[in-house]
């Protein structure tokens, strides 16, 4: 014969204001099979706990139901009170009678009988709950790093200085992302290379981490403490084991006008190349679209087209037939990091939601760059060391246009979100350009300002009161070529007067999106995404690095526009979240997993297709003497997310969840319908 | 004919197979035979009479046809597609059995008349099929026949049922489900009906309820039919072996066909052919699940 136990919370006015919480303890004292049944002002609280203890203890209890809030705020906390009193967690229950109850309902009277309702339900679910233990699995306490730009690199090394092994995994030839490629960082004007190249050697020479760049990952499999991941390490057409850097083959290769990515297609670089100077590792690639020798063989070409570059190579480190090979990593946690690309405003555009900027003229005005060619342009390590020209003739530019908020805040355009670094770079880049070229005058058109990190106003400030930057707010309609100046078409706000405005350069603050493929890459580690492509986060304020799959963490840019000290804080943050998972060998779970009733069990395997975890396996039966009797679906309780897929699917119904069986849902549903 | 006996013969004679399942004439029209010697194999015959779906006993529950050796089966389009499920469901191995395919023209809609095939006659399946050469099988005998005369009646009533309103579509379901005595033959003699314990014997929680009532029975045949969705060959024997004549045929055949416009999905005798159940992709129509 059950026992329960009631509790029923007032959650201060939560539930009392619209539910006679009263009643509803009242009504549940009539039931059979209750044998205690109160309310309490705040049942969460210490001396509410203490009541459920106390009750379990003296009357005897074989179940509790707490008729309150949601379970996801304080299921644990009352299982661990039941646990407190002596009986199983799993077999006290709540009833939501606030988020489905109180919270939506006004009327008193109609109230008070459906939180009846839901309370009696549970109620009959309870007396039918059977004990349940928690699941225990092991911890594979290695992380996989994916990205190597600054979140990255900082989570790796987190990580890896936290005492933990770490797989960074960089889809480019050299780790540094957007970051090495910016030349001064806002608000402090420190080299960005100076300040990012040792992190990068660090992670290079750190014992613990392993660092696969020119890599992505192929497959993920398994889940939190144990997933398996295949990396495609792509053909890099170089011996790494050979290869010391000397860099004799980039001085042979006779491809040498190609646009250089790392220069944001302002420098060129060669087919066999590396990145850029202080790129870890420092190793070749060629780059097999634009390599003579790659072409000649796709041609058909009997004859070795090129070559040069391995005959340059003292060392044979030159591989021209390497394949993309496959690694296989067992890790325990996984942390995405993969950043951002520029908005491109052309008016082509990879997705149809996005409309471009065709009147800006960008692609076709060659002096209207955006704001990463400008970093290059300012960049000592630049295609102009530095010196501020602008790419069609070479010229000093004398004034320059800054536009902001370019894609970024315009739903018409596609983009309704701040890309939220484009006010203080604008900053930055008129003050670099004013530092460079004394009498140059920077405009800035502008939507407003949005600094508001440690330091940025004044930051922006100083650009305009130090640095004479001029700040127009207001929006530019039009851009066109006449000569060699730009005619830029405006409209200063404040004023109310139209502008034009002759330019010798325009740099465009273009928004922020995440990287291509981050759909793909998204969908291998069943996490989601917005409409942008950012990753998801499972909760924006209080779980901000963490995913909707346990074991994977996000940081940085490909979860939102973000800057360097935000990426790094969240890479960070992510990394402690990591190393927190790591401190057990053990990993607790909730028991309410699937559960296969194998002489049932049919093997029709309708679960196993339908399964987005991947938790159902084939177990084959045998009898005593080894013969196969059948085959039936098993359930990884590791895996298991306790979805209920397999067991809506199973048609003969030989799949059940835990804690919510058959017999315990009919009971809920009986109840309901006063059967 | 002969073929089909010379090829039943070889097959036991050379230890390929231990019974060949086909038909052979019985007293109320054709009847399915277990031939196991050469003079059963005599027996064999196939013409339009042959409605069975034979690929019933390659089924996992008959554990007594199993005992007897490896089967080989004489099978039709329609078997066929039977056979190729149970290997998609796991249910069995396609080396544990022989398939004798006929080339099939379509059969009669009573198999005790010995009428030829024609518009009249033919069942009501028959017409438009496409599966009259299966491809699964490991043989394949007989000439082809012209395709089955007609247009599908099952197609024409159909019709009449999306015509009514939903009150006067529930009202006619009632009315024929009215008639079920819970009999179970439909699901018996369903190829595609194999689980261990049906879900309508499971009595802890009673979902279905299992005396013939209203309730019990509208909740039963709405499960049989959505368990068979994706899956239901249209061989049409549930609707044969049913004592009370329900027309359930119509009943598979509306669900086959919102498979078939949902998910793009018909079912066929290729055993890779993912099924739509458990097969996610992009495209899929998702209007209904917003």
């Amino acid at each position: 014969m059950s026992r329960i136990g009631v509790f029923v919370c007032h959650c201060g006015e939560n539930i009392g204001r619209t539910v006679d919480v009263a009643r509803v303890a009242e009504a549940m004292r009539g039931l059979p099979g209750v044998a205690h049944a109160v309310d309490y002002k705040y049942m969460c609280s210490d001396p509410g706990q203490a009541m459920i203890k106390q009750a379990i203890a003296e009357k005897q209890l074989t179940g509790v139901v707490v008729a309150a809030c949601s379970p996801h705020m304080h299921e644990k906390t009352f299982r661990r009170a039941a646990a407190g009193g002596g009986i199983n967690p799993f077999l006290c229950e709540m009833a939501n009678v606030r988020e489905h109850c109180s919270w939506i309902h006004e009327d008193r009277e109609k109230a008070t009988e459906k939180a009846i309702d839901i309370t009696r339900m549970i109620v009959e679910k309870v007396k039918r709950n059977a004990p349940l233990t928690t699941i225990r699995i092991p911890v594979e306490r290695r992380a996989l790093v994916i990205g190597g730009g600054i979140a990255g690199i900082q989570a790796a090394l987190d990580i890896a200085d936290g005492g933990r092994e770490v797989v960074l995994v960089e889809k480019e030839p050299s780790i540094g992302g957007h970051m090495s490629q910016l030349s001064e960082t806002f608000p402090t004007l420190d080299c960005s290379q100076c300040i990012l190249t040792p992190r990068m050697v660090e992670v290079f020479q750190h014992p613990r981490i392993k660092l696969l760049t020119y890599s992505e990952v192929e497959s993920v499999e398994g889940y939190i403490g144990n997933f398996k991941v295949k990396i495609r390490k792509k053909a890099r057409s170089i011996d790494e084991s050979k290869c010391n850097g000397c860099g004799e083959c980039q001085k042979t290769c006779p491809n040498r006008r190609i646009p250089s990515e790392f220069d944001q297609g302002l420098g060129k670089r060669t087919a066999i190349y590396v990145p850029f100077p202080q790129a870890v590792p420092n190793l070749p690639v060629i780059d097999r679209e634009k390599c003579s020798y790659f072409r000649g063989k796709a041609k058909g070409s009997k004859k070795e087209v090129c070559g040069k570059c391995r005959a340059a190579c003292g060392r044979g480190a030159i591989l021209f037939d390497q394949e993309d090979s496959f690694v296989e990593e067992k890790v325990g946690a996984i942390v995405v990091a993969t950043g951002y690309r520029l908005y491109e405003i052309g008016k082509e555009q990879d997705s149809e939601l996005l409309k471009g900027y065709g009147e800006y003229g960008y692609g076709t005005i060659p002096d209207v760059i955006d704001g990463l060619q400008f970093e290059r342009l300012a960049s000592a390590s630049g295609p102009t060391s530095g010196a501020i020209q602008r790419p069609s003739d070479g010229k000093v530019p004398k004034r320059i246009v800054f536009l902001q908020c370019i894609g970024s805040r315009d739903p018409a355009k596609g983009i309704e979100y701040c890309s939220k670094i484009c006010c203080m770079y604008v900053a930055k880049h008129t003050m670099l350009y004013r530092h460079k070229v004394h009498d140059g005058q920077a405009t800035v058109f502008y939507m407003d300002i949005r600094a508001n990190g440690k330091g940025y106003d004044e930051f922006v400030r100083r650009a305009i009161e130090e640095d004479g930057a001029r700040y127009v707010r207001g929006r530019v309609s039009r851009m066109y070529r006449d000569g060699d100046v730009i005619k830029v078409l405006g409209y200063d706000t404040v004023n109310g007067t139209p502008l034009s405005i002759d330019a010798d350069m325009v740099v465009l603050a273009t928004a922020m999106r995440p990287q291509p493929g981050i759909q793909g890459l998204a969908q291998k580690l069943s996490v989601s995404y917005d409409k942008h492509g950012f990753i998801n986060e499972a909760h924006p304020k209080l779980r901000p690095v963490e995913t909707n799959t346990a074991g994977v963490y996000v940081a940085g840019a490909c979860q939102s526009p973000r800057d360097i000290p935000d990426s790094v804080a969240m890479a960070s943050a992510a990394a402690s979240k990591v190393l927190g998972l790591f401190s057990n060998e053990e990993l607790e779970r909730e028991p309410t997993v699937a559960v296969v009733n194998a002489d049932l069990c049919t093997g029709c395997f309708h679960c196993e297709r339908v399964c987005a975890y991947g938790a159902i396996t084939r177990k084959e039966i045998r009898d005593r003497n080894g013969n196969l009797v059948k085959v039936v679906a098993d359930v990884n309780k590791g895996v298991c997310q306790g979805c209920g897929t397999c067991q809506a699917t199973c048609p003969s119904k030989s799949l059940e969840l835990a804690g919510f069986t058959d017999d315990q849902i009919y009971a809920a549903i009986n109840a309901f319908a006063e059967l | 004919m002969q073929e089909l006996r010379e090829l039943a013969k070889k097959l036991l004679a050379e230890g390929a197979v231990k019974v060949v399942v086909g038909y052979a004439e019985g007293r109320q029209g054709v009847r399915p035979i277990f031939a196991a010697t050469p003079e059963d194999a005599d027996k064999l015959i196939f013409d339009p009479r042959c409605v069975q779906n034979l690929a019933t006993y390659l089924s996992p529950r008959r554990a007594h046809v199993a005992a007897l050796g490896k089967l080989a089966v004489v099978v039709k389009g329609c078997d066929a597609m039977a056979a190729a499920g149970m290997i998609r469901e796991a249910q069995r191995k396609r080396d544990d059995f022989v398939l004798i395919g006929v080339r099939c023209g379509g059969v009669l809609a009573d198999p005790r008349a010995s009428a030829a095939v024609t518009e009249a006659t033919v069942a009501a399946r028959c017409p438009g099929c496409e599966v009259r050469e299966p491809k699964i099988v490991d043989h394949l005998l007989g000439p082809l026949p012209p395709a089955p005369p007609g247009a599908s009646a099952l197609d024409a009533r159909i019709a009449e049922l999306d015509a009514m309103t939903p009150e006067e579509r529930f009202a006619f379901w009632t009315s024929e489900l009215a008639k079920c005595v819970r009999c179970n033959a439909c699901r018996e003699i369903c190829p595609m009906c194999f689980c261990v314990r049906c879900v309508c014997d499971k009595s802890q929680p009673q979902w279905i309820e299992s005396s013939p009532h209203a309730r019990g029975n509208l909740a039963w045949h709405m499960t049989r039919a959505l368990h068979q969705a994706g899956r239901c060959v249209g061989c049409g024997e549930c609707e044969r072996a049913c004592p009370v004549g329900i027309p359930l045929s119509l009943l598979n055949r509306k669900v086959a066909r919102v498979v078939a416009e949902r998910f793009d999905y018909v079912v066929s005798d290729d055993p890779e052919k993912p099924a739509p159940i458990g097969t996610y992709r992009l495209e899929d129509d998702q209007e209904f699940i917003r």
